[in-house]
């Protein structure tokens, strides 16, 4: 199948047309929110809040005994708020810092959530099949319905993100300063998380529990790197999310036994790379590149330097020297006198070099700025 | 109880063993989330040694693995270090990513390889002793108890060995530099027992599991001891415990016996979250409430020495200036008052020679950082205590 | 013994604001606990409206938190505030605010205008958006403080006295009467600290009230007319001419103190 072709089927297709606006959806509000829990240093929150949710979908199962999947849903957004609150009392009130706080509610209801999968599974009603879904998501079981409400949801999102833009941004940035103005802080924090915990759960049927908090992440860290504004990274990680959704659906639709969140991961997680290497002001690749031809100045600054103060101790600067004696200084090569040549600051004859006026000039006015440096 | 069951019990109590003992200095190390990235970026290191070997009690596997562990937290590091993304961050970044593709090379090969998805996370424990080790012939034991045996016990004689060097390291990496055991020696070590541990317990009681039980038993002991040995100890009897009972509970519901492991701790941590005698949730608001009055009855005593004006001295004053609800004023006056702290005349408050005394102290105290000295003074000077 | 030497200020005479002025900030009977500690102990202080004062003292003695307290960040066990006679809370546009430079993360993604911009929240309330009228301002503000050349440069992009520079221009956009400053010369360079201290003699010239939390005892009379010693308990308050002694000095840090002053 090619693309032009997978193209037309994502039009035609009642299910993969489905599956493809949900991921992209999903990927969207992941992404926006994510940015918000990148700022905070609430990464590992969404891991643990993904978790938690697993014994409130069998809860929800077990109490109503139908696979509905927005019933199962409050089922998971109560008991991932649960967690979280919970993750916050352990910090508050006991000395049990918060990675130990993450891990023991992310592991203690994860487990228990596949304690009671388990129990489920060995009812006899049989109509159990599929709540495992929850696990690594399956995004082929997403009806209209489903994406449906992860629009509105994503609606209600983006008008409350409209709506509190400055205060939302005052608050990450300095929640004391932002008290100081009148502003609720505690509203503003239950807002942000409580929004956190809703995208969460609703992801966990397309990429499930255990990887959810990639979704959250890996759009986030990747904007990060492209943009200096709150508003542009935010816009991208959207972006990002609805891309990987939907590149993450098509490969694994092009693919048997594939399923979507782990494929969505990778996609996102490509993102990431690609970002951390090639982003022009913060990548790594340019941050090398600056250094190396940082270095190269500074060599040349301090070879010229050097010169100066030799040129310095003579009444008339451009009196020749030997080479040999730059032999003694660290950092000299014939590269950079090469380069000094080329640059006018230094001529050459034989064995003997001068420096110029111009290079003089250069040489006295990098003292004078090292010297207002060092004031 | 049969000899299956047995067997599962003590393979379940063993792992729990191998696992609080590095979980305990993990929780102390403050990098408790690490073991949750361990436990799933092992997963491609397992699938590609399981191609390799083909046994899932292979040591070249365990090694593999263990590994890719080891690997997680050098990238989870090196991340950090670029200053791209915040602390954890990186590894929020990292585990999801390497187990999605140790996901997708099961999904891909699951015609060669007999990995299921569902027992990386949730062990098969049930099925441990039908897998069992013949040494020319002779049936010693089902495989994973070998392995995880041999695990414990390279645990434990590390742990002997290194006791001090762990201890040192984990209270303060300055000291132990200084003294010349080097820091990053210790935290690999560590990083590399976590990983095996992890490894080792994967196929008995899966990925998720693996975290509780090293982080679970080791949160339970810090809330009830400091003292790293005890820790140590209780954590151990702490796992133990749940993964025997969590046994018979899976053995009672017929479910998953790593979920009900998961669940007795998790009942168990709950317990001592909200009983421990001292850093309880109840003794913690129980003492919270006692300090507020306290430290109410320190402030008023102290505005009464810092005050000789009548007018500050009288009990109105007590809401109007220093602004207090009524019945905290009315209980912070009896508790000065049944100590002998404090004389009201004509209500005009003044200060008793012994609550003069106690007040100069409590200042010196606090001016000089000795915060930890007031608790012992209050000792000497309450008769009753808020 | 340690000795503090200090420069005599060459002939500019200072203005003692005069003591029967109004009262800008009034602290009665705070006590501050963190964790049940008493960080803070049953303090009074009256801040006259026109001073520049600085609060001094050892590491640990509740100097931020008591700028903290009065501004509401940290709730009191005990005690009031009022800033001139009502509550913090019906008084807040009076009052602007420098927290110390360390509090936030430099990283985060927005630059120097932006957070100038901040300053005129407060005013805005709730949901409205910053208009044309708040950038002026803002950017105004950016002049003031040299930085107008760096308004779009990203926040971590600048160095430590330029960052401060920024927090000082926010506080200036409040266009309060009362200026709460937590350590503004931490990590500045020697021009910014000048820059700086000028800005805030300027604001004292005009009537407003600064309250500094200050490290360095030897600038203390040259750059403030007002000073407050503080070690978990006030130790003293009042004009820095004729409290600012020995006497006080080893009260609040507990070593011998010598000043002298070089003609």
């Amino acid at each position: 199948m090619d693309i032009k072709e997978y193209i037309e089927l994502v039009f035609s297709d009642y299910t993969l047309r489905t599956i493809t606006l949900g991921t992209a959806i999903l990927g969207a509000v992941t992404g926006m929110l994510g940015s918000f829990a990148v700022l905070r240093k609430q990464s590992l929150l969404g891991d643990a809040i993904s978790h938690a949710a697993l014994p409130g979908i069998a809860i929800a199962f077990l109490i109503t005994g139908s696979k509905d999947s927005n019933t199962l849903l409050i089922g998971a957004l109560v008991s991932g708020l649960i967690g979280t609150f919970w993750i916050r009392g352990i910090v508050t009130k006991t000395h049990l810092k918060s990675d130990t706080a993450l891990g023991l509610i992310l592991s203690l209801f994860f487990g228990f959530g596949m304690l009671l999968l388990t129990f489920i599974q060995k009812q006899p009603n049989a109509n159990q099949a599929g709540l495992d879904k929850y696990l690594f998501g399956q995004a082929a079981t997403l009806l209209e319905s489903d994406v449906w409400l992860m629009a509105i949801i994503t609606g209600i999102c983006l008008l409350v993100l409209l709506f509190f833009w400055k205060e939302f941004k005052l608050f990450l940035f300095d929640a004391d300063y932002a008290k100081t103005l009148g502003f609720n802080t505690t509203f503003i924090d239950v807002l942000i998380t409580s929004f956190i915990v809703l995208a969460i759960v609703l992801g966990l049927q397309t990429v499930g529990v255990v990887l959810m908090s990639a979704m959250l992440l890996a759009p986030a860290a990747a904007a990060r790197q492209w943009t200096n504004s709150l508003t542009n990274m935010v816009v991208l990680a959207a972006i990002f999310g609805a891309f990987s959704g939907v590149f993450g659906t098509a490969i694994s639709a092009s693919q048997n036994n594939l399923s979507t969140g782990p494929v969505i991961v990778i996609v996102a997680s490509v993102f990431v790379i690609f970002s951390f290497i090639f982003s022009p002001s913060r990548g790594l690749l340019f941050r090398q590149i600056r250094f190396i031809a940082n270095r190269r100045d500074l060599e040349l600054q301090k070879t010229l330097a050097f010169m100066y103060h030799i040129a310095e101790t003579h009444e008339n600067i451009s009196h020749p020297h030997t080479i040999k004696i730059l032999n003694n200084f660290q950092g000299y090569t014939r590269k950079t006198l090469k380069k000094l040549v080329d640059k006018n600051y230094v001529t050459l004859d034989g064995t003997m070099w001068s420096l110029t006026e111009k290079g003089f000039e250069t040489a006295a006015n990098l003292y004078n700025q090292q010297a207002i440096k060092d004031e | 109880m049969n000899s299956a069951q047995i067997e599962i019990q003590l393979i379940a109590s063993l792992v729990a063993i191998a696992c609080a003992i590095p979980g305990t200095f993990l929780v102390l190390r403050k990098m408790a989330m690490i073991s949750d990235a361990i436990s799933h970026s092992i997963l491609p290191g397992l699938v590609v040694g399981f191609f390799i070997t083909q046994d899932l009690n292979s040591p070249l596997l365990i090694l593999l693995a263990a590994l890719t562990g080891v690997i997680t937290v050098i990238l989870v590091e090196r991340i950090q270090k670029t200053g791209l993304v915040k602390e954890d961050t990186a590894i929020g970044l990292v585990f999801p990513a390497l187990f999605s593709i140790g996901v997708i090379l099961i999904a891909k090969n699951a015609n060669d390889v007999h990995l299921d998805v569902d027992a990386v996370l949730l062990g098969e424990l049930a099925f441990a002793p039908f897998d069992r080790l013949i040494i020319s012939g002779v049936d010693v034991g089902p495989k994973s108890l070998w392995v995880i045996g041999i695990i414990l016990s390279v645990t434990i004689t590390l742990l002997i060995a290194f006791f001090k060097e762990l201890k040192i390291s984990t209270f303060d990496a300055g000291l132990a530099a200084s003294l010349g055991f080097s820091p990053a020696l210790i935290h690999y070590g560590l990083m590399t027992v976590a990983s095996i541990t992890t490894v080792g317990s994967f196929d008995a009681v899966g990925a998720i599991l693996v975290v509780a039980l090293m982080i679970a038993p080791a949160a339970c002991a810090y809330l009830l001891t400091t003292d790293l040995k005890k820790m140590l100890g209780l954590a151990i009897i702490f796992g133990v415990f749940s993964a025997i009972s969590g046994y018979w509970l899976a053995h009672w519901l017929d479910a998953s016996i790593a979920g009900s492991i998961t669940t007795m701790l998790g009942l168990l941590f709950l317990f001592i979250y909200l009983f421990a005698p001292n850093k309880g949730l109840i003794a913690v608001i129980y003492r919270e409430k006692q300090q507020r009055i306290e430290v109410s009855l320190l402030t008023f005593l102290l505005h009464l020495k810092n005050h000789s004006e009548e007018r500050e001295r009288h009990v109105n004053h007590l809401q109007e200036h220093i602004n207090w609800q009524k019945v905290r004023a009315k209980t912070v006056l009896e508790l000065a008052l049944k100590n002998n702290m404090i004389l009201i005349d004509n209500k005009i408050v003044s200060l008793t020679q012994k609550g003069d005394e106690f007040t100069s102290k409590a200042i010196d105290y606090i001016i000089t950082n000795e915060d930890a000295q007031i608790e012992d003074m209050k000792d000497d000077f309450f008769l009753f205590r808020g | 013994m340690n000795r503090i030497k200090i420069m005599k200020e060459p002939s500019e005479k200072k203005e003692i604001p005069a003591s029967a002025g109004r009262i800008a900030v009034q602290v009665d009977d705070l006590t501050v606990a963190y964790n049940y500690k008493p960080v803070l102990w049953d303090i009074d202080l009256e801040i006259p409206e026109g001073v520049l004062m600085a609060i001094v003292g050892p590491n640990g003695a509740g100097k931020s938190t008591l700028i903290k307290s009065i501004l509401g960040i940290l709730k009191p066990i005990a005690g009031s505030v009022s800033i001139y006679g009502k509550p913090y809370d019906q008084q807040r546009k009076l009052v602007a605010y420098v927290p110390q430079k360390g509090s936030v993360d430099w990283d985060f993604p927005t630059t120097a205008l932006d957070v100038v911009m901040m300053g005129t929240y407060g005013s805005l309330g709730w949901i409205k958006r910053p208009g044309q009228k708040e950038k002026k301002a803002a950017l105004e503000a950016l002049e003031k403080v040299g930085m107008l050349p760096f308004k779009s440069r990203q926040i971590s992009q600048l160095s430590g006295g330029q960052q401060q520079r920024i927090f000082l221009a926010r506080a200036l956009v409040q266009d309060a009467s009362i200026y709460f400053m937590d350590e503004p010369f931490q990590g500045v360079d020697a021009t910014t600290e000048i820059a700086i201290i000028n800005i805030l003699k300027e604001l004292r010239k005009s009537g407003k009230t600064v309250i500094v939390v200050h490290h360095d005892l030897q600038t203390v009379p040259e750059y403030f007319d007002w000073v407050t010693f503080l070690n978990v308990k006030k130790i003293a308050t009042g004009p820095v001419k004729d409290i600012f002694n020995d006497d006080n000095l080893t009260k609040t840090y507990g070593i011998n103190y010598k000043v002298s002053i070089q003609e």
